[in-house]
């Protein structure tokens, strides 16, 4: 019994003798149909099954471990990934991805390299056939021959039969409207990446985290991005610029529209400027965007936001009156006015004919601290963080005494970012709530709800009114188109060169808002050293400038716009003025 | 009788089998219609991206901007072209063409050149 084999030790038998036979029977009892046998066939089974999923399991490890630069992997993380659509507020295409084929190659695969740079730059001639030879000597399993190649030269390269020359469709990003609003939207590289602009940002939504982890995003699992930005107003700012400059013979020149009421930028423009599907000279240094990367000082604009501070503070009210005879004196220092009255004036005047003696003595008559905390709860001593990821810290002095106030107080000393200027502009105008400007479309509700209010209402209507007396009575009537109620502010900065301030080269911008009795855009328009024309007597100061080009943007841009023209100017706008008998209204 | 049963249960068996394969040769072929068809959508969905993006380039604001100058004698409309409702004249009394013509006698009086201009002459104020 202690011979006979494993499994056939419960059967009865007596095992027969010989090998042969001895594992016929062991056999035959594996497979005989009765219950006692079923034991040993479980076990055989058993074993038949381990060893299988022994060898599966081991090759599954063995893949895991040796990695292998298979082609697939290796493409996956060159080609260029799909973005979503960008859309100007009106659903207008102002991005998009488009399909184009690319070819590369596996170099291990290339039989003859010699022969197939010969015959891949007979096809496409512009290639460096040296460097095509190091990229096909490299030990790589992927490499491109060339990025975006016509279907003309797709069918060539693909009629020279070279093995281990493949296609792969890629996804390339045009700009319809070339120039159109390209400091906005910015720009993404070859590999489809941001680079610049609202591009970049999306990237920085998440896109990028998605195609590294190798989710394979096409371009309809992604939602279009609507931006706040009209086509055809920025295409209007962007001509009348053009126009302007040329006139002018000004350096630069930049523009900017925006909803008060929601923050939303309607237009942007900043000249000179690049088209975003080329964009070789984008990043040299005249190409910034003015509007939200350049600081500058912003000139007389600036004394609206002194003149609310002065009006909202109750230590001056509409019928405070200021001696702007003479020249106010500081130490050394001596400070005039451009269009001196030598009187005493009330505020409304200093206003409209932009006293700088005024001006200062309104800041100096709240002080220097709480100046200095009115204009940082108005965002002007702080970096203005928007959804464009180029931003710039404003200058502001570093130890800000009553001089720096006065000067500060008619716009020059502090150089802020001109977007952030319209910010605080939109704040005094619509009600008193500062909206942080936005690229993105959004409502007026989500608007106010992260809004603050940085002066009251009844302050608002005063500076509402002194921005329309300006237009009727001031230097900003050239920009006063008939029919939309246009209230504006005129500001010419002197340039420093060379350390000191120069008296014939200026920056002027302009800050119109309308309609004024119920404000809806604010305009803003830059000249860098303009230049003075017969035309305008030789002058190059603000009003001779950018308020008529201001003037023509608002002419034709208006009727794009959603507020209807007036034909009389509307009754009673300004009531608590009236009532008050503010200077100017009788 | 049981080889009865047995001979229905093979042709039974025969019968699924065929019938199976035909379910699974449709289903093949079905997929692979569908393989096509999402491989031709795909490609009219690039098509359609790049016709989209064409048709903008091809209405981006400049182009059509130097058409218009081009082709067309189109100025910017100003806001002293627009009229007020109330600029607009009365209507007309109305009056029985059919008497009229009837009648065959009086005639209509024809707008002399001289009649004040009654629509888009208002100027709005500044």
């Amino acid at each position: 019994m202690a011979t006979a084999p494993l499994l056939s030790k419960s059967s009865g038998e007596a095992p027969p003798p010989g090998l042969a036979r001895r594992s016929w029977h062991w056999l035959k009892n594996i497979f005989r149909l009765r219950i006692d046998k079923s034991t040993g066939r479980l076990v055989f089974v058993g074993f038949v099954f381990a060893a299988l999923f022994a060898v599966i399991g081991g090759r599954l490890a063995m893949i895991a471990l040796v990695r292998d630069a298979s082609f697939g992997h290796a493409a996956s993380r060159e080609i260029a990934a799909a973005r979503p659509d960008i859309l100007d507020r009106n659903g207008e295409v102002m991005a998009s991805d488009v399909k184009v084929v690319s070819v590369f190659a596996d170099p291990r695969k290339v039989v003859d390299k010699e022969e197939a740079v010969e015959l891949i730059t007979a096809v496409l001639p512009d290639l460096n056939a040296r460097e095509l030879r190091q990229k096909l000597g490299q030990r790589r399993g992927f490499v491109w021959i060339k990025r975006e190649i016509t279907p003309k030269q797709q069918a060539e390269v693909h009629r020279l039969g070279i093995p281990g020359v493949g296609f792969l469709p890629e996804n390339k990003r045009v700009y319809p409207n070339g120039v159109a609003g390209a400091h906005v939207l910015g720009f993404a590289n070859i590999d489809n990446a941001g680079i610049a602009g609202i591009e970049k940002y999306i990237d920085g939504q998440g896109l990028k985290d998605l195609n590294g982890a190798g989710f394979a995003v096409s371009s309809e699992d992604l939602k279009p991005l609507q931006l706040s930005l009209d086509l055809r107003v920025q295409h209007a700012l962007r001509d009348e610029l053009v126009k302007a400059q040329a006139k002018f013979r000004a350096k630069a020149s930049a523009g900017a529209i925006m909803d008060v009421n929601t923050g939303e930028v309607i237009g942007l423009v900043s000249l000179p400027d690049f088209d975003p599907n080329n964009p070789v000279d984008a990043l040299e240094k005249d190409r910034i965007n003015r509007i939200n990367v350049g600081v500058f000082e912003m000139g007389s604009t600036f004394k609206a936001l002194t003149t609310a501070m002065a009006l909202d503070s109750g230590r001056f009210n509409i019928h405070s009156t200021l001696d702007a005879r003479g020249a106010l004196r500081y130490g050394k220092f001596k400070i005039g006015d451009y269009h001196a009255k030598n009187r005493v004036m009330t505020v409304p005047e200093v206003f409209i004919y932009s006293s700088n003696i005024g001006t200062a003595k309104m800041a100096l008559g709240v002080g220097v601290e709480a100046h200095k905390a009115f204009l940082r709860k108005a965002g002007q001593l702080d970096r203005l963080v928007t959804e464009l990821p180029e931003n710039a810290l404003p200058i502001v002095p570093g130890r800000w005494g009553e001089l720096n106030t006065i000067t500060i107080a008619f716009g020059h000393g502090i150089a802020v970012a001109p977007l952030q200027a319209l910010m605080a502009v939109g704040a005094l105008v619509n009600g008193g709530m500062m909206i942080k400007p936005t690229f993105l479309k959004r409502s007026e509700e989500e608007a106010k709800a992260h809004a603050v209010r940085i002066i009251k209402p009844e302050t608002s209507e005063a500076m509402r009114y002194v921005l329309r007396l300006n237009a009727t009575k001031g230097s900003a009537s050239s920009a006063a188109i008939a029919g939309f109620f246009v209230g504006g502010k005129t500001g010419t900065a002197e340039k420093v060169v060379n350390g000191r301030y120069s008296k014939t080269k200026n920056l002027t911008t302009f800050t119109a808002v309308y309609p004024m009795d119920k404000p809806r855009y604010v305009f803003l328009t830059i000249l860098d050293e303009p230049a003075g024309l017969p035309e305008t007597h030789g002058f190059s100061t603000s009003g001779w400038n950018a308020a008529p080009t201001t003037g023509n943007i608002i002419e034709r841009v208006a009727p794009l716009l959603s507020v209807p023209p007036r034909f009389e100017p509307p009754a009673n706008a300004f009531p608590l003025m009236v009532k008050l008998g503010a200077w100017g209204t009788r | 009788m049981i080889r009865f049963l047995n001979l229905v249960a093979v042709g039974c068996l025969i019968a699924s089998a065929g019938y199976a394969y035909s379910i699974k040769y449709e289903t093949l072929y079905h997929a692979e219609q569908v393989a096509k068809l999402k491989t031709r959508i795909q490609k009219e969905r690039d098509s359609i991206a790049v016709l989209k993006a064409e048709w903008q380039h091809l209405n981006r604001p400049d182009r059509l901007q130097v058409a218009v100058a081009r082709h067309l004698d189109l100025q910017p409309m100003t806001i002293h072209q627009l009229a007020q409702l109330s600029d607009l004249p009365t209507k007309a009394p109305k009056v029985d063409e059919i008497a009229r013509l009837l009648q065959g006698t009086t005639t209509p009086k024809e707008k002399r050149a001289g009649d004040p201009r009654t629509t888009g002459s208002t100027t709005p104020k500044r």
